[in-house]
This record gives C-alpha cells, sequence and structure tokens, in this order.
C-alpha cells in the first residue's frame, strides 16, 4: 500500500465524529439522516465527514436508492490494523533487535578493549 | 505478548502514564553507557532500528546530536520507502537522559516529545521511553485508531470481507 493512501486513511480516521460514524456503520448500512442522528450536528456537516471517509475509501454509498446508504468499506481498514499492529511489534522487535546488537557491542569492546571515542 | 528467544523480551511493557503520553520500557543487558551510545549514534541506530528482517534496512539516519540539533530517520522495508521521522534535540545528558521532538512524517501537526530515561538496575540498562504528544486525541490517534476501529468491526468481519475484497 503507497504511503499517501495510508496517510489519507489515518487522516480520515483522525476525527472521532468519523470514527464513530465508522462504528455505526459496522452493524450494518444506513442512510445519513440516521448517521446525523446520534451527532448534534447539520445534515451538511454529516456530508462532510461522510466525502472525507468516502474519499479515502473507508465507505461506499449505493447508487441504486434514492437514500443512498452508506456501508462501510473493510479495505482501508485492513491495513490500518496491519499497520498498528506493525508499529506495535516493531517496537517490541526493535527493542529485541536493540539487545541484540548491545550484546555484539559488549563482545566487541571485550575483545578490542574500550575505543576511545574521538572528540 | 509474542514468544521470544532474546533475551529480557518479556520485560517490555507499553503503559499509558497519562491523558497525552505512551510509555515504552525495557531491560537490556547491557551498561548504560553502550545502550546510550546505541541510541545516539547514527552507525549503530542503523543496525537495529525498525530491522524486523534482512528486508528492511534505514537509508537515512542523521543525528546531529546537540541541543537545538536536528536528526531524521527513514527505514525501508519490503513495501518501499517510509516511516520517515525526523525532530529536534532538546536535553542531551549521557548516559542517563535524552529529550527530543519527534515527528512522524506524515503528520506535521501531531509531534511528540520523547523523553528517553537510562537507569541501572541489577546490572542491566531499564530503557524508559515516554512520548507526549499535543492531545489526548492525537496520543489515542496513534494508539488506538486501528485497535478501535478493529474493535468496532471485530476482526473476524474484518478479515471475511477483506478477503472479498482481495
Amino acid at each position: 500500500m503507497a504511503v499517501d493512501q495510508l496517510s489519507s486513511t489515518f487522516a480520515a480516521l483522525a476525527d472521532p465524529t468519523r470514527r464513530a460514524i465508522l462504528a455505526r456503520l459496522a452493524s450494518g448500512e444506513c442512510s445519513v439522516t440516521e448517521l446525523a442522528e446520534p451527532f448534534d450536528m447539520s445534515m451538511p456537516a454529516v456530508s462532510k465527514h461522510l466525502r472525507v471517509l468516502e474519499r479515502a475509501g473507508l465507505i461506499a454509498r449505493g447508487r441504486e436508492a434514492q437514500w443512498r446508504p452508506c456501508r462501510i468499506e473493510a479495505g482501508p481498514l485492513k491495513h490500518v490494523a496491519d499497520w498498528t499492529e506493525r508499529y506495535r511489534h516493531l517496537w517490541e522487535a526493535r527493542f529485541d533487535r536493540l539487545e541484540h546488537y548491545l550484546q555484539g557491542m559488549k563482545a566487541k569492546e571485550k575483545t578490542h578493549g574500550r575505543k576511545q571515542r574521538g572528540k | 505478548m509474542a514468544v521470544s528467544s532474546v533475551a529480557n523480551s518479556d520485560t517490555f511493557k507499553v503503559t499509558t502514564p497519562s491523558d497525552r503520553e505512551i510509555t515504552l520500557t525495557r531491560l537490556f543487558d547491557a551498561p548504560r553507557r553502550l545502550v546510550f551510545e546505541a541510541l545516539t549514534r547514527p552507525e549503530h541506530v542503523k543496525r537495529w532500528w525498525g530491522i524486523l528482517d534482512d528486508q528492511y534496512s534505514v537509508p537515512v539516519c542523521e543525528m546531529d546530536l546537540r541541543v537545538g540539533g536536528k536528526w531524521r530517520i527513514v527505514g525501508r522495508g519490503p513495501h518501499g520507502e517510509g516511516p520517515e521521522f525526523y525532530g529536534e534535540y532538546l536535553e542531551i545528558v549521557p548516559p542517563e537522559r535524552l529529550v527530543n521532538t519527534e515527528i512522524f512524517a506524515p503528520f506535521p501537526d501531531a509531534g511528540s516529545v520523547v523523553t528517553v530515561v537510562l537507569t541501572e538496575e541489577d546490572g542491566k540498562t531499564r530503557l524508559t521511553v515516554t512520548a507526549a504528544y499535543p492531545s489526548r486525541e492525537v496520543r489515542d490517534m496513534v494508539l488506538q485508531t486501528g485497535m478501535e476501529t478493529g474493535a468496532a468491526l471485530s476482526y473476524d468481519r474484518l478479515e471475511e470481507v477483506a478477503r472479498e475484497l482481495r
């Protein structure tokens, strides 16, 4: 996945209202009116959030029906979940790697004696 | 936690000491001085930072280690370039303390202040890295974005739909 795509997904997710909209859509399709209901927000404001989510590929909107139901698209979310998982693993793996590397540094010092640091 | 054969791996912990912070900690079987060097000298950092296996490398690692000096790291993995991090050193007290700003390139407005503390513990060194974000929202985004949405969706469903999309 291109870095830009991940960035636009994250940017879209970086808003609590949009995350709440996604959580709502996770339990099934619904209309813009239904989505607006739990938020103290005008329809145009909700529509704006939906456009951001749609551009990021996180939701799709039906064209068939007049009420254009929204539904969640799992593809980009899967990438985000993978990324977050990787992030946690990354730190654990990074520290493991550091430990391993330090053992190498220690062994080297033992063999060659501590080198004086220049400057 | 993943089972790992690497020494002290089970001492790795992630906690949230306050609304705006994430803390990572781990013990290392090496003197503090060596750990500090491994964290602050590019020739060392390039050998361990983000190197998950031999598909990973660190093509860019610049560290101007003085107060006000800049640093920048770009990793490279099987999927190409990235992630890119950069920042500035605020406090340098070898071998016990290092404070710097850290910005994850895609989110320049959501930078953090990272405090690295090294303490000696029974002949080992405890590394504690605390990242403080500008707000709880940003911290939670870093920590939870994927997990939160993932939990709402349930991973099973996600997996199922993702498979359909393939």
